[in-house]
């Protein structure tokens, strides 16, 4: 397997995919889980783009990523906000005290 | 302009809810005024599309090719049905403003009877099974949410409860039902599955059409769900006499017809149908002889006029079905309203309590007494023609035995119907009761109906020339009112079905002298109090719900770690499955 | 050779993203994920959604990042998260070998013929109107969503304050 720009793209989307995830799993802090969130997105967003090089459809997968962006700051303001609320409300960003709705 | 009109029955009623809603519990006049404005309205564009019925598709709604499109059709036993709902509907919500006077909350009150109509209209009036599927669930959510409206009361809440379990059970059959046709068919309008009935493998067939009358049963309370139907008695009268008599569980009765043309050479579903509606009928007959309170009295006879609807579907008569449907409608409503007077009035719905109330309430009484006759099916109430059609047609359809109970199931009617009202209205007062008359809003709302009890029979042969124009298929012949009437007054079974009642009349009168007969019975009558240990079975399956959700409730931590692995649990779970596929 | 370079800056910025303690780091790392990130999409053939990229995820969400931990506080949470940790490392190692097992079969095929397309206005502009109206509907609900979180916040301060 060659090191092109391709592979190297795929290889770079599976990596920031895993890391993404394990975040996604691992981390406590509510600001952290929005930090894994925007990382797993970029993946997908170098996937869209990397696919558009290989089949020679660039235009439309920039468009698609560009959706993926624009999807992407929305959730992330979202997320954030509610972060900071949960921060005011309960007083902590970890996770594990946001279960008061389990009773 | 007919599109326009369907759009309209099924909208207002939903913007009515939002609008009733939105006012505010804090307006109570404001909220009264708005529910009656919007539920008038929906019945009189309901009635409107009345000319427009045909067994065309009227409407289509293209949503993509997941789902197939979103049809609509007013055909004539969809119209018939959406006009009942939302003029039954329309006086329930009349009859609330004298019921409900006063009380807390009438926006959720309000909101949740008229999302029930617009459901109630969409279900009858589509031709999409997802949409069937869909609408079928908003109308048990309304019910299960009005009976419980009560939130405070732990009896109403358990009804409510129950109701919804017993008839998500019943959805469970019709979604499975639905999938399958889907599968077999691949389209999801109904048209094309019934059109296509003939090709489906027998079996295939088989396991849809009792899916569907799983569905059907637990939906119109019959045998073996009947219990749901008296503890849903907890919610305000008008509910009972909008949702648990005259529409809802009407539902299931629909959905037998609907689907009769497909389903009809399933070998021994017809002989099933008829069996759910003869037991229902029998046992809930002899149940309502023993019942002390008044609400739960009238959900026996509910239930058990249901039977009948089911037991003429099965023989195969569908036209016999719907007018004993649109019978039914009309008196129940009207006994269940005059009954919800009497408990306004009195502030109790033990029978035992009541007495004599007659003189007090001399126009409560009038109506009860109209509708408890055409209930009883003494000439020439409404009551009586449809139930000798229903008769009729099960001579013609079914096995001899099952008439023979029926007509004992008849009799029977006449004989509770009776012990109801005189143990109400006549004889002396039994309990010091402060009872008073209905206020004018009630009396709006019962006229009709007692006029609507008296009169309705006329209407045979328009109603017939109305269903002629169901979905194709169906083959149903119209003629004229006065054919029906021959019919009905010239059957020598007419004459029997006669002789019956009032053996069950006589029976009544003359209980003293047969207390003998009566104590013989006594443990017939500790079983039919019990329901007959069907309860048990009903409270099993209530039990066995609950206890699982209980135990599900471990796999919901509340973590979003453990929500994400379940996410990522199920991608890995697609990609296996999509490695595998390839 | 500057894919490659790039390549591993993103994904050494990505895991000290995750790894880093303070959250400040973690946004900053972030940050370089999303300006290198930016770099890998122009060298793949997409300028203009790689500016873009570089304004809006380097950019503006970093200030965004640090907006929030600025109101939020800093806090670090150093306790072990409630899942398992091999059911952690089971799940992520086999979603992404799947998704590897999956993608790398299709590198192989042969570079399809290059697609004349039109430029990369018209393709938004016009061949996916949908998807420019759906993004504004996207930005108009992402905006009142947060408005409504802050003006929630203050209902309830004023509720405090008059009680």
């Amino acid at each position: 397997m060659t090191l092109n720009i391709t592979n190297v793209a795929v290889l770079v989307v599976l990596g920031l995919f895993a890391t993404g995830f394990y975040g996604l799993l691992a981390v406590r802090n509510l600001i952290k889980v929005v930090v894994a969130l925007q990382i797993l997105v970029k993946g997908a967003m170098v996937a869209l783009v990397a696919a558009g090089n290989l089949t020679g459809q660039l235009q439309a997968a920039q468009s698609m990523a560009l959706t993926v962006i624009v999807a992407d700051t929305i959730v992330a303001v979202v997320a954030l906000a509610l972060a900071v609320q949960v921060r005011r409300c309960i007083g902590t960003l970890d996770i594990k005290a946001l279960t008061s709705l389990k009773r | 302009m007919a599109a326009t009109l369907l759009i309209l029955s099924i909208a207002i009623p939903w913007f009515g809810a939002l609008v009733v809603w939105l006012a505010g519990d804090a307006r109570p006049r404001l909220q009264h005024g708005l529910a009656v404005a919007f539920s008038v309205l929906a019945g009189a564009v309901a009635v409107a599309l009345l000319p427009f019925s045909s067994s065309q598709i009227l409407l289509s709604i293209p949503v993509g090719g997941a789902f197939g499109d979103f049809t609509f059709a007013a055909d004539g036993l969809g119209v018939f049905l959406a006009v009942v709902a939302t003029v039954v509907g329309s006086l329930a919500v009349i009859f609330s403003v004298g019921y409900m006077r006063g009380e807390q909350q009438l926006g959720r009150y309000y909101a949740l009877v008229l999302f029930f109509i617009g459901a109630m209209v969409g279900l009858v009036l589509t031709t999409n099974l997802l949409l069937i599927f869909f609408f079928w669930e908003i109308t048990a959510l309304c019910s299960y949410a009005l009976i419980s409206f009560y939130n405070d009361d732990p009896k109403a809440v358990a009804g409510g409860i129950k109701a919804l379990i017993i008839t998500q059970l019943g959805g469970v059959g019709l979604l499975l039902g639905a999938l399958m046709i889907f599968s077999y068919t691949g389209s999801f309008d109904l048209r094309d599955f019934i059109a296509q009935a003939g090709n489906i493998p027998q079996t295939a067939l088989a396991v849809m059409a009792f899916g569907f009358l799983a569905a059907a049963a637990a939906k119109s309370a019959q045998f073996p769900f009947q219990t749901w139907l008296p503890d849903a008695m907890e919610a305000p009268t008008p509910i009972s006499a909008l949702i648990h008599a005259a529409t809802m569980v009407n539902a299931g009765v629909y959905l037998l017809v609907r689907f009769y043309p497909a389903f009809a050479e399933v070998p021994g579903w017809r002989t099933a149908v008829m069996l759910v509606g003869m037991l229902s009928a029998l046992l809930t007959a002899i149940m309502a002889m023993v019942a002390t309170d008044l609400k739960r009295a009238l959900a026996y006879s509910t239930v058990s006029q249901l039977g009948y609807m089911v037991y003429a579907v099965g023989a195969g008569g569908l036209f016999a079905s719907q007018f004993h449907l649109m019978s039914h409608s009309v008196f129940k409503a009207l006994l269940f309203l005059s009954a919800g007077a009497v408990i306004h009035g009195v502030g109790t719905r033990d029978m035992r309590l009541m007495g004599g109330l007659g003189q007090k309430m001399p126009f409560t009484r009038a109506v009860f007494v109209i509708g408890a006759l055409a209930l009883a099916g003494l000439p020439i109430l409404n009551g009586f023609w449809s139930k000798e059609l229903v008769l009729e047609a099960g001579l013609v359809g079914g096995p001899l035995w099952m008439w023979v109970v029926m007509l004992v199931g008849a009799g029977l009617t006449a004989c509770y119907t009776f012990r109801m009202v005189w143990m109400v209205f006549y004889g002396q007062p039994r309990a010091k009761l402060h009872a008073h008359e209905a206020g004018a809003a009630m009396k709006t709302a019962l006229a009709p109906l007692a006029a609507g009890t008296l009169l309705t029979w006329l209407l045979a042969g328009p109603f017939s020339k109305l269903l002629e124009s169901t979905l194709p298929l169906h083959a149903l012949e119209s003629h004229s009112t006065l054919h029906y009437l021959e019919e009905v007054a010239l059957a020598p079974a007419t004459l029997i079905a006669m002789v019956v009642i009032a053996l069950g009349l006589a029976a009544w009168w003359q209980r003293a002298r047969l207390q003998g007969l009566v104590n013989a019975l006594s443990g017939v009558a500790r079983a039919a109090a019990d329901s007959f240990g069907f309860e048990a079975i009903n409270r099993g399956i209530v039990r066995a719900t609950q206890n699982s959700a209980e135990n599900l409730r471990v796999t919901q931590t509340g973590l979003v770690s453990w929500n994400i692995f379940g996410i990522m649990a199920g991608l890995v779970l697609v990609l296996v499955i999509l490695l595998l596929g390839a | 050779m500057w894919h490659v370079l790039a390549s591993l800056g993103i994904l050494v910025c990505a895991i000290q993203a995750i790894r880093s303690q303070r959250l400040l780091m973690s946004a900053l790392w972030l940050a370089g994920t999303s300006a290198l990130v930016s770099l890998l999409l122009y060298l793949l053939g997409a300028p203009e959604v790689a500016v873009i990229e570089l304004s809006v995820g380097a950019g503006l969400v970093t200030v965004l990042f640090v907006f929030a931990i600025n109101i939020a506080g800093e806090e670090a949470i150093h306790l072990r998260s409630p899942l398992p940790r091999v059911l952690t490392w089971v799940t992520v190692i086999a979603a992404t070998v799947l998704v590897g097992w999956m993608v790398f079969p299709g590198m192989a095929m042969p570079a399809s013929v290059p697609v004349a397309e039109p430029s990369f206005t018209t393709t938004l502009w016009v061949d996916r109107r949908v998807d420019v109206l759906l993004q504004v509907v996207l930005i108009f609900s992402g905006v009142l969503g947060v408005l409504g979180l802050l003006s929630e916040g203050r209902a309830g301060a004023q509720k405090e304050s008059r009680q």
